[in-house]
């Protein structure tokens, strides 16, 4: 019977957060503006997070207490759980619908008979009312609020210096790479240094452009560290030889790609793409 | 006559007994101040000094560190244009540590949650365990001042600036930060009328902390020609940490190189020497840059321009003309 308590709270822990509603599709809706007071700027610290917590906090305490059978502690748990739960319902009046001030009630109720097996019962319908509302919304949420918006960070150009929109950024990176590659196909391996040069001063200025939201500085090696120094310094010296090896170019080339832009893309350009899709539709 | 000089005699004992009495108070307040019993401090004590009071309330005193205070940049850390702007309006949580530290202790300040337009104010670096703390002991009749050897140390700045507190660290040179960015000098630490008196002159540091310049006997160029090459060497030869230097701010050095060939520009060069793209300039160490001639070359103009994190504008450090 210890052995069931035991994994029953393991159980509930695991599955509480997610209670996923399992979906098919996922629709990535902007999250309403009422929620925006609960967050950065708005709000420091993130008051809809310390909810969230508090919520699973108590739900946790039911059960760890129903274990412990310390049971004055899993009645206040219960009591404070459809307190915050009530409390939370009102935060963001387009989520009302999510909740449902019953089935918390009645976990509580349940988990004041002191019998987990009860409790554990009447958790389901209370889990499912957070699943539906983490599967629809979590995911927006964290886009919106969790990840630094790329669209209003500005770069300082380091061939212009004027401050360049982010988008615009990447696009000018991206066209001083292919210029490289261009000329060095048609065999101008001078016009292919210099746009190299070009090209390793716009990468490089990436690293402030990092520390915009990093504080770690090693973060920013793995996308434009020494291996891709190396790469670009390389590449310059094959440029500058009298007959440049293509092998070694295009594997300094593939090098940069791959380690500098793919890696970065891969972590950072599905935020963003959600990001700029909202925008777009606000715009139109 | 007899009586004159009664009078006369009344006046200069009672002069005497004045300064005698003033001396004492003087001597008392600067050099025993432990010998006035607590009962009696308890009566002057100011209770809001006691508890954070906001910068305004300590220039009723402090009108001249008030004054530097107002100049420096950490009196700005929380309203600064280029601080909003680059915080996303204050909503990067890396950046409130530093910019609103509830206290200045320890690892890494806590954000403070109160008189946050006032950035980097008095309480955060003076107002510790629960008391004010200063380079002297002190006995100031609103608020008793502890002394604590700390305030002379580099490592009280380095829980903020604490890349560039390793860096200087790495060098081994002994003046520390609060040498060449609060400067003494001796002053009153109290500028209130009749209190400034009596306490005596004290060794002050400049609370603008002073953003040093650079100039070309700190940064020191040289130059190499080869046949299809131009060789650039920079050294920080004076300034015992990276320059320029930041934890997070982005202050820049911006080299640029032109060639010419007579008076014609035939190809130029930049570098920009930044802590966040880790090309600033270490202590004592010559950093090398090294430009292809593509085309004909007589002379190249090296130019160092410094622009720092909170402005647009560059100033120039020096610029050089170097013929073949």
């Amino acid at each position: 019977m210890k052995f069931f308590g035991n994994l029953f709270v393991v159980i509930s822990f695991i599955v509480f957060p997610a209670f996923q509603v399992g979906a098919g599709e996922m629709i990535l809706k902007e999250p309403p503006k009422s929620i925006n007071k609960y967050y950065p700027p708005e709000s420091q610290p993130s008051k809809w997070i310390q909810q969230m917590h508090k919520m699973s906090t108590h739900f946790g305490g039911v059960f760890i207490n129903l274990k412990e059978e310390d049971f004055d502690n899993v009645d206040k748990h219960a009591d404070k759980l459809v307190e915050e739960y009530k409390k939370t319902s009102e935060m963001v009046p387009e989520w009302e619908d999510y909740f449902d001030i019953k089935a918390a009630e009645n976990f509580a109720n349940a988990a004041k008979t002191h019998d987990i097996a009860k409790a554990g019962k009447a958790s389901g319908g209370l889990g499912k009312t957070c699943g539906k509302c983490h599967a629809e919304q979590q995911v927006s949420v964290w886009a919106k609020f969790h990840w630094p918006n790329f669209h209003k960070i500005k770069v300082t150009d380091p061939i212009s210096e004027k401050e360049t929109a982010f988008d615009d950024y990447m696009g000018s990176i991206s066209s001083s790479f292919k210029t490289v590659i261009v000329n060095f196909g048609e065999g101008q391996y001078d016009r292919a240094a210099k746009a190299l040069k070009m090209f390793k001063s716009r990468f490089m200025e990436l690293k402030s452009t990092c520390s915009k939201c990093h504080i770690n500085q090693d973060v920013k090696r793995f996308y434009v560290g020494p291996e891709i120094d190396n790469a670009l310094n390389e590449l310059n010296k094959e440029l500058s030889s009298k007959k440049p090896n293509t092998r070694k170019f295009w594997k300094n080339i593939d090098l940069i790609g791959k380690k500098g832009c793919k890696h970065c893309h891969l972590v950072h350009r599905t935020n963003s793409l959600i990001k700029e899709m909202w925008q777009q539709s606000v715009k139109k | 006559m007899k009586n004159f000089s009664r009078v006369l005699d009344l006046i200069i004992g009672v002069g005497l007994i004045g300064i005698s009495g003033i001396a004492f108070v003087y001597f008392l307040i600067n050099e025993r101040f432990e010998w006035i019993p607590e009962v009696a401090l308890e009566l002057v004590r100011d209770q809001e000094i006691l508890k954070r009071p906001p910068a305004k309330k300590c220039s009723e005193c402090h009108k001249n560190i008030y004054e530097d205070w107002k100049e420096s940049r950490h009196s700005v850390a929380w309203t600064s244009e280029t601080f909003i702007e680059a915080s996303e309006n204050r909503s990067k949580e890396k950046c409130l540590p530093c910019h609103i530290p509830q206290s200045i202790q320890g690892e890494k300040p806590e954000p403070r949650t109160d008189l946050r337009d006032q950035g980097i104010y008095c309480v955060p670096c003076h107002f510790i365990d629960n008391k004010m703390q200063g380079p002297y002991d002190l006995l100031a009749p609103p608020h008793p001042t502890f002394r604590n050897p700390i305030y002379v140390r580099s490592n009280f700045c380095g829980s903020c600036h604490q890349k560039t507190f390793k860096e200087w660290k790495a060098t081994q040179v002994e003046d520390t930060c609060q040498d060449c960015h609060m400067p003494r000098k001796k002053s009153r630490l109290t500028q209130k009328k009749g209190l400034n008196l009596l306490h005596k002159k004290r060794w002050v540091g400049d609370h603008r902390f002073l953003h040093g310049k650079i100039t070309k006997e700190d940064v020191i160029l040289e130059t190499r020609w080869e046949t299809k090459f131009f060789n650039i060497s920079l050294k920080n030869q004076t300034i015992p940490h990276f320059v320029p230097t930041a934890d997070n701010g982005d202050p820049r050095l911006y080299m640029y190189i032109k060639f010419f060939n007579g008076t014609e520009e035939v190809d130029n060069a930049k570098e920009i020497i930044a802590p966040q793209q880790e090309t600033a300039l270490p202590y004592n160490k010559k950093i090398n840059y090294r430009y292809r001639l593509f085309d004909p070359v007589s002379k190249a103009v090296v130019e160092l321009k410094y622009q720092p994190a909170w402005s647009k504008e560059k100033t120039e450090v020096f610029s050089k003309t170097v013929t073949r």
